[in-house]
């Protein structure tokens, strides 16, 4: 095996972990602080993904920056949508068991998933690639293409822009505490309604930039909601649910043992993923990076 | 006590009549098919094409003199929703016969209804060699679409025929479909070529978001040609990142898929980033170029305007030829009972907007081949087209 070979398989699965830690942060997110399991995360980067392609077909496609409008457009899109769905249905289940707040969130996803059917059919979509991002780089004898490298830096600049956001700003800080004890918070005077709307969208925002993002290397078709969820999910179970950082690294983790799982597992592509998690569970059923419960 | 008798008699019969009416007129048809999640893609235009059949049958005064009626069903890509929906289409809305069903783990499913209320059943889609395997055959189940060893054997002969090609790899979703036809290519091509290795295989799932690990393996691996059955939104998802990592230039092309994406379907869908000088199948070319024969321009005409597209569908043939099929067993069973046309369609040789199919007595299988070309870039369309589709029949493949 050539070193230009390993390092292709790498960056492959640097690519692929860095799409998933853009979808599965924003669960993470809501997860942390909200202390709600949303389903619907992944039908929020489905819409982000139809609505990108909406847009790159109104905006000629011979407008230079089409597709980053597009993924503007889709991104904030979604973070109103979101915003919608969490002051007018989401709040009321805040103090609801467990059950009642998956089976809700599962509902959304039926929902959402029916709305696109109507809105856009069910023919595949796609959308091509920006062309200043055509062609890769050369790096130690293997292509890594140029869209794949700008994923696998807005990955990182994400993770930081909002650990930074949490950490070291003033909305940071009543966060954290709203994630801690949301009744003290109140009762101090600030407004938590609108502290966990601003996180909903902000989550919704992540998840539309991701499907957007993810438009010109994956073709748009219905079910890829439920597609996406299910990895987003044991991505955070890896990394710890709630835990911002372990969802980086649990991202990072998967994509590197699939990309080396599959040489190693031909015929198993899925098989390392999940031993992967049932080792992580078994071990630290918290996940890596998060804290055990009580 | 008697009044109020004859007064629920006669409401009952009122109630009843325009049913029994409708029951003795139509010729009913069940059609499950997914209709929701991602293979709707198939499903829907699979469904108007079937539609699309009833409504000319109809307008050409039905079939001895009876109008057909199509009772199309959501299976959801589900072999339980569709084994639910077929009972109930016999039972409670008392369909002739059943058609339709998309994915292997549907069609055997239904296959088994069929038999246990022995009403024929034509599969349109399914291309598993199970349904029609000797301990699945039974006197009702027929098929319309091809089979994973046609399919297999056929990109075999297709891929023995470059002589320089010694390294082959595979490519295909890890389930039953990509199993078997990735089975059936390297067994035949074997016994036509002993002198090529296989030297990687791929097994992604269905519905792989992220194909770059699985490409830059196979990469690694140096094949001069691939035989891929990544097949609908899952090879644009392949084609989109194999393309800038330099799969198909280091092939030069050399891909063959047999998963059916040369269909419009999914040309319109990559557009510009098709991987342009692959070979893949149709089973209707629908942008036929040279030599496409009138009536083909004619469905394709009528396909358009029933789907409210531009460039129609390659799937609608296959709802198309399941009706036309059915309707023939009809006519020369002289009536709708399920047992004569069963017999009347074996060996039945029947008209199709792509040719004449004929029912194989023994297998009940069309054993249809399908349209072979390289895809190239086409300046009236801005898609890819097949550059000369070619109907290939498997016979010689199948000795």
């Amino acid at each position: 095996m050539s070193a230009s070979f390993l390092f292709s398989q790498f960056m492959g699965g640097l690519t692929a972990a860095m799409f998933l830690f853009l979808i599965a942060s924003g669960l993470s997110l809501i997860f942390g602080v909200l202390r709600v399991l949303n389903f619907a995360h992944g039908s929020f980067y489905m819409l982000g993904a139809y609505i990108a392609w909406q847009i790159v077909q109104w905006v000629t496609v011979s407008f230079p920056g089409h597709f980053w409008l597009a993924a503007l457009g889709a991104a904030l899109g979604v973070a109103i949508l979101g915003g919608v769905i969490e002051r007018c249905l989401f709040r009321f289940l805040y103090d609801r068991a467990e059950l009642y707040q998956l089976l809700f969130t599962y509902a959304l996803v039926l929902i959402l998933g029916d709305a696109a059917k109507f809105a856009w059919g069910t023919q595949q979509l796609s959308v091509s690639r920006p062309e200043i991002m055509n062609g890769g780089l050369q790096v130690l004898g293997a292509t890594v293409p140029y869209y794949n490298l700008f994923i696998i830096l807005i990955g990182p600049a994400i993770a930081l822009a909002v650990w930074l956001m949490l950490t070291r700003s003033p909305v940071g800080r009543l966060v954290r505490a709203a994630a801690l004890d949301r009744e003290m918070l109140s009762a101090l005077g600030a407004n938590v309604g609108w502290i966990y709307t601003g996180m909903f969208m902000l989550s919704a925002l992540l998840a539309g930039l991701a499907g957007a993002l993810v438009t010109p290397i994956q073709s748009i078709v219905p079910g890829m909601d439920v597609e996406i969820i299910v990895q987003a999910f044991i991505v955070v179970v890896i990394g710890g649910l709630g835990s911002f950082w372990g969802t980086f690294w649990g991202s990072m983790l998967y994509g590197q043992v699939l990309s080396f799982g599959i040489l190693i597992f031909p015929g198993f592509s899925l098989f390392s993923v999940f031993a992967l998690m049932a080792v992580i569970l078994i071990i630290r059923p918290w996940g890596l990076f998060g804290r055990p419960i009580r | 006590m008697v009044h109020r008798q004859v007064a629920a008699g006669l409401l009952a019969g009122f109630m009843l009549s325009p049913l029994a009416a409708w029951a003795a007129d139509t010729i009913k048809i069940g059609f499950p098919m997914p209709l929701s999640g991602p293979t709707a893609v198939y499903g829907v235009p699979i469904t108007k094409g079937a539609e699309m059949a009833v409504a000319d049958l109809n307008a050409a005064g039905g079939v001895l003199g009876r109008k057909l009626e199509l009772f199309s069903r959501d299976s959801k890509a589900n072999a339980d929703e569709a084994v639910r929906q077929a009972r109930e289409l016999i039972l409670k809305y008392n369909v002739d016969f059943l058609s339709g069903t998309l994915t292997s783990a549907e069609a055997p499913a239904v296959s088994t209804i069929a038999k246990e209320n022995k009403i024929v059943f034509i599969a349109s889609t399914a291309k598993t060699t199970q349904l029609t395997a000797p301990q699945n055959l039974h006197p009702y189940i027929f098929r319309i679409a091809s089979n994973t060893l046609i399919e297999g054997h056929t990109g075999a002969a297709l891929m023995a025929k470059w002589q320089d090609v010694k390294k082959v790899a595979t490519i295909a979703p890890d389930y039953a479909y990509g199993r078997d036809a990735v089975g059936a290519f390297t067994e035949y091509l074997k016994k036509v070529r002993p002198d090529i290795e296989i030297v990687d295989q791929q097994w992604p799932r269905l519905g792989e978001p992220d194909f770059t690990a699985f490409i830059t393996a196979q990469m690694g691996k140096k094949p001069d040609a691939v035989f891929c059955d990544v097949f609908g939104g899952d090879f644009a998802t392949l084609a989109k990142q194999g393309a800038p990592l330099g799969y198909f230039k280091a092939i030069e092309n050399r891909l063959i898929d047999g998963g059916e994406v040369a269909t419009v379907d999914l040309a319109q869908a990559l557009g510009a980033d098709y991987p342009y000088g692959i070979i893949s199948d149709s089973y209707d070319p629908v942008v036929w170029g040279e030599g496409e024969p009138a009536e083909h321009k004619a469905y394709v005409e009528k396909l358009k305007k029933a789907m409210n597209n531009e460039y129609g569908s390659g799937w609608a043939i296959m709802g198309y030829m399941s009706i036309v099929a059915i309707s023939e067993g009809i006519k020369k069973a002289g009536g709708t009972d399920s047992d004569k046309v069963a017999k009347a369609l074996l060996g039945l040789t029947f008209d199709t907007p792509v040719g004449k199919r004929t029912i194989n007595e023994k297998n009940h299988e069309t054993e249809t081949g399908e349209f072979w070309s390289e895809m190239v870039k086409d300046p009236k369309v801005p898609f890819a087209v097949m550059k000369k589709p070619v109907y290939i029949d498997p016979k010689p493949y199948l000795q």
